[in-house]
């Protein structure tokens, strides 16, 4: 019956092992590993840390608990470790269910005994509620093993850490920190991804370098004419003229290198996010639900548009002028100390003192900034509130209190706005003098300098220039590492979803064969999150061509099965088999290319009605996608439009109502000629009369496929050959129609109530 | 008819048949049912939760459900199943319907649900790329905790009273802003 870690290891899959998976087993150390006082042959199997005290009575301060109250499983029990010591210790043989339960922002783990009493045994914040559940079904997965005589299931976790387990930051949605391991990585694979371009690259650097020359070179011709022509009164027209010349040109060169390198640098960041965005909508295409579901909705669309823009604007902004800005600067100031070492650290002095000044207010200006936005947006939001649900508004006759409402939010925007626009006119012009300054020290002690012969005018002139190059890019170069810091940031993100691996993937071994149709499932259990279990423990069988009616309440679980069924997810425990083989070794192409499917909430692409109905099968023939609108019964309705098969639908094109959708859907599912049909709440949005005819055009397909159907309207299900009652996460009928009305138990319940709607009408 | 039927699918999550039962089932529904000290007992079970003996029912376990947590919370608590459902079982309008120490193990009960500390004092608020990260003390003792930057990280209930939500998703009370000290609303500035 014991089985070891090791043994248990062998449920992680291959490509499971590689991916850092959430921490479920944290190290005690050695006097609570002696409190446990572990058996002969008892192994840690879970362990982690819990945050709060149950007893209301004791409660205490939050941090206080860190590291001190430890959650264990072993084979044998549960152990609630507490200071050092055993607080309590439950042996799973004793136990009937182990449960995380979640209450108000925290959560808490209760055992229910074989005699039925329940004992909360650990209570812990949100921070460890997601550890606490997995914990929860780890051991939970020991007692039905015990019960069942089966070895027990390795619980991993592929979520996300939130936090940084070395330096304690939080991640920002990857798996990997940017301070303790990523930074370096990410820029190391943005390097190998540059690597492609390294010939524009040189050609930028070139660029840079000879932006920075003609910057530097500029000065130095200055001074040489003030110098050679201007101070002693030598010079001649020509001079003059060549001296014009010669700046002229090296400006006008300037400005063409200028042009010349950014717009190189344009395309090289245009090409670069390109590629990577190119590569990312494969990834995530790849990439199964559950991955997307994870995220916040927009997150991956952010990671797509947001962080390769951030990217693009990196390469176009601020690597262009990274390389001539540092070395003009480098230069200048090489420069400045071989004319006078004396200004050039007092200047050196001023810059340090204007750079801190420029931080500290750049904080100030970044906060007041920032209220103002916060009170825009609250603005933005009222306003939008108001006027989406201006009939509510209106219909209660509350326009005055909205009006006097936004009157005050708009007057505290007003209040700040003004605020920070006097700030700001007071500040900027500081700001410049301040900035300025510089020069006017440079010329009054340079002047002292000329006037005593200890310098030249032309040096002045061109310490000066030098002076000013050196300020210019201060403000410039104190957004630099921001700006450096979110460019690895957005390119961690992006690595972070290019080098996830597909949890649902075809491996070696996966198979693609026609597909008849028999289905098994055995003791299937699913949930979305970990906390809550949507499917727990579903068994039975399917024979090839039959029809299953799944019935139940909104939420108990129907659609989450046609979920599995599709494999859009995967199962947490158990295994649904395909016509003997598991279905994580039938290949999704195969599979997805046998399955017809009508969903609920029917999306058609934008795009004509004849591009949509073909989507499954792009060779149709236009024969072929004809029979299939006439089935579906959209044949008619399509004729009628203007445009006919060519009508453009989506966002901006034919208005289709719900009930044509779900026919234009239905002809899609039907042209594939699918081996497998699932129909979820296919023919909800129809009215009864086309839903007849649509179910009569259905009765023919059904014929010979298995097909799995949701409806609440349970006419919908008359031909089913058998029906499943879907309740509290499990199978809870299961048989024909006859059968269950004689069984009278929640079908019989659902057919009757039915009735009497009806006949109430 | 297909108005009705409408109607019909609806109703049909009542799992419910007969008309009788369904008809009962919305009496109950919106019933307003009171417990008092007079009508309903509750007892600690040795697993740390609450009994009730109500009428002739009895239950091994009640869920006490706060309506107006924010504003309210004392008034108004539902008393419910455990089970799936949670269906009601009662409403206690006010605590002192109840014996001093029945009030003591629903209010033991209330903290066992609820858990939000409120802030008494801010010590530091950091902001670094893109999060916030927090070292405050609270009614449940030292905290530091990390939030988001923008979004809704602090709500305003009104005027002076915040919530903070933090990324797991725990949240904090600042009953009343202006009770803070200068500096620490200062740190506050970015949220407000």
């Amino acid at each position: 019956m014991r089985s070891t870690n090791e043994q248990m290891q062998g449920f992680i899959s291959e490509k499971q092992k590689g991916q850092r998976l959430m921490k479920l087993l944290y190290k005690l150390n050695q006097e609570q590993t002696n409190a446990l006082a572990l058996g002969e042959g008892e192994e840690i199997c879970y362990c982690v840390p819990a945050d709060l005290s149950f007893d209301s009575r004791k409660m205490q301060a939050r941090e206080a608990y860190t590291g001190k109250i430890w959650l264990v499983v072993t084979q044998e029990r549960l152990a609630v470790l507490e200071e050092n010591g055993l607080a309590a210790s439950y042996p799973l043989a004793e136990c009937e269910k182990i449960k995380c339960e979640h209450q108000v922002h925290n959560g808490i783990l209760t055992v229910t005994k074989k005699d039925g009493s329940v004992i909360c045994a650990a209570r812990f914040s949100m921070r460890h509620i997601v550890r606490a559940a997995y914990l929860a079904r780890g051991a939970q997965s020991f007692i039905s093993a015990e019960a069942a005589g089966g070895s027990p299931e390795r619980v991993v976790s592929m979520e996300y850490e939130k936090y940084c387990e070395k330096c304690g930051r939080a991640l920002p949605g990857t798996r990997k920190c940017l301070y303790c391991e990523g930074k370096m990585e990410a820029l190391r694979k943005f390097m190998t991804l540059c690597g492609g371009y390294v010939g524009k690259l040189l050609l930028i650097s070139l660029l840079m370098v000879l932006t920075a020359a003609a910057n530097l070179l500029v000065p130095l011709v200055q001074r040489n004419f003030i110098d050679g022509a201007l101070a002693d009164g030598s010079g001649t027209w020509g001079d003059l003229g060549i001296f014009a010349g010669i700046t002229l040109s090296l400006v006008v060169l300037r400005i063409l290198i200028s042009v010349y390198r950014y717009w190189q640098c344009v395309s090289l960041g245009a090409s670069l996010s390109m590629s990577l965005r190119r590569k990312l909508y494969y990834k995530i295409q790849s990439l199964s639900l559950s991955f997307i579901n994870n995220r916040k909705p927009g997150e991956l669309l952010n990671r797509v548009s947001r962080d390769t823009n951030q990217i693009r604007g990196f390469m176009e902004e601020v690597f262009g002028d990274m390389l001539s800005a540092l070395l003009t600067m480098i230069v200048s100031l090489i420069v400045m100390f071989l004319i006078s070492w004396k200004m050039t650290l007092m200047s050196f002095v001023f810059i340090i003192i204007v750079f801190a000044l420029t931080k500290a207010c750049r904080h100030h200006i970044h906060n007041i900034y920032h209220k103002q936005w916060l009170k825009s947006d609250e603005l933005a939001d009222n306003l939008q509130d108001v006027i989406s649900g201006m009939r509510v508004v209106k219909s209660f006759g509350k326009e005055e209190r909205e009006a006097e409402r936004f009157c005050r939010k708009a007057n505290e925007f007003a209040a700040i706005s003004r605020k920070n626009e006097t700030f700001w006119a007071v500040f900027f012009p500081t700001l410049t003098f301040l900035l300025g300054a510089g020069n006017y020290i440079a010329v009054y002690f340079g002047g002292m300098d000329v006037l005593n012969g200890h310098m030249t005018l032309g040096q002045l002139v061109q310490f000066i220039t030098y002076c000013g190059y050196l300020f210019g890019p201060l403000d410039w170069m104190t957004h630099l590492p921001r700006m450096v810091m979110q460019m690895v940031t957005s390119l961690n993100r992006i690595y972070d979803v290019l080098d996830e691996e597909p949890s649902i993937a075809d491996t070696q071994d996966s198979r693609s064969f026609p597909i008849r149709g028999a289905f098994t499932f055995e003791k299937v259990s699913f949930g979305y999150h970990t906390y809550e279990p949507v499917l727990e423990n579903i068994s039975f069988e399917v024979k090839p061509g039959e029809m299953i009616g799944l019935v139940g309440a909104s939420g108990a679980g129907k659609s989450t099965l046609i979920n599995l069924i599709m494999r859009l997810y995967d199962v947490d425990q158990g295994r649904i088999i395909l016509d003997g083989v598991d279905l994580r070794n039938v290949k999704s192409e195969s599979l997805h290319s046998q399955i017809g499917v009508v969903l609920q909430e029917t999306f058609l692409f934008s795009g004509s009605i004849l591009a949509n109905i073909r989507f499954a099968r792009q060779d149709a023939s236009l024969a072929e996608v004809i029979q299939a609108a006439k089935a579906a019964n959209a044949h008619d309705f399509i004729c009628k439009t203007p445009d006919g098969y060519n009508t453009y639908v989506g966002e901006h094109g034919y208005n289709l109502s719900g009930g044509e959708r779900q026919r234009i859907a239905i002809a899609r599912a039907i042209l594939n000629n699918p081996r497998l049909l699932i129909l979820d709440e296919a023919t909800s949005a129809l009215d009864t009369e086309s839903e007849f005819l649509i179910q009569q055009a259905l009765n023919r397909l059904v014929e010979g496929r298995t097909t799995f159907a949701i409806a609440h309207r349970l006419s919908t299900l008359r031909n089913a050959d058998r029906l499943v009652v879907i309740d509290r996460h499990g199978v809870a009928e299961i048989g024909t129609h006859n059968e269950l009305l004689e069984k009278k138990g929640i079908y019989y319940g659902l057919v009757t109530a039915q009735l009497k709607m009806a006949e109430g009408a | 008819m297909s108005e009705f039927e409408n109607q019909g699918q609806d109703l049909l999550d009542l799992q419910e048949f007969d008309e009788e039962a369904l008809k009962k089932e919305s009496e109950e529904l919106l019933e307003m049912r009171f417990l008092t000290g007079e009508n309903a007992e509750f007892t600690r079970t040795p697993g740390g939760f609450i009994a009730l003996k109500t009428g002739d029912k009895e239950y091994a376990r009640v869920g006490v459900y706060l309506t107006f947590p924010l504003t309210n919370p004392e008034e108004f608590i539902s008393i419910r199943e455990t089970d799936e459902k949670a269906k009601e079982i009662g409403l206690i309008e006010s605590m002192d319907k109840f014996p001093r120490e029945q009030q003591e193990m629903l209010r033991e009960q209330i903290k066992l649900r609820y858990f939000m500390p409120v802030i008494t004092k801010i010590l530091d608020v950091k902001d670094e790329y893109g999060y916030a990260y927090w070292n405050v003390v609270t009614t449940f003792g030292a905290c530091r905790f990390t939030t988001q930057l923008s979004g809704d990280v602090v709500i305003h209930l009104s005027d002076s009273r915040l919530l903070v939500t933090d990324i797991d998703g725990n949240r904090y009370e600042i009953p009343d802003f202006y009770q803070l000290g200068v500096m620490e609303r200062k740190k506050l500035d970015l949220f407000i």
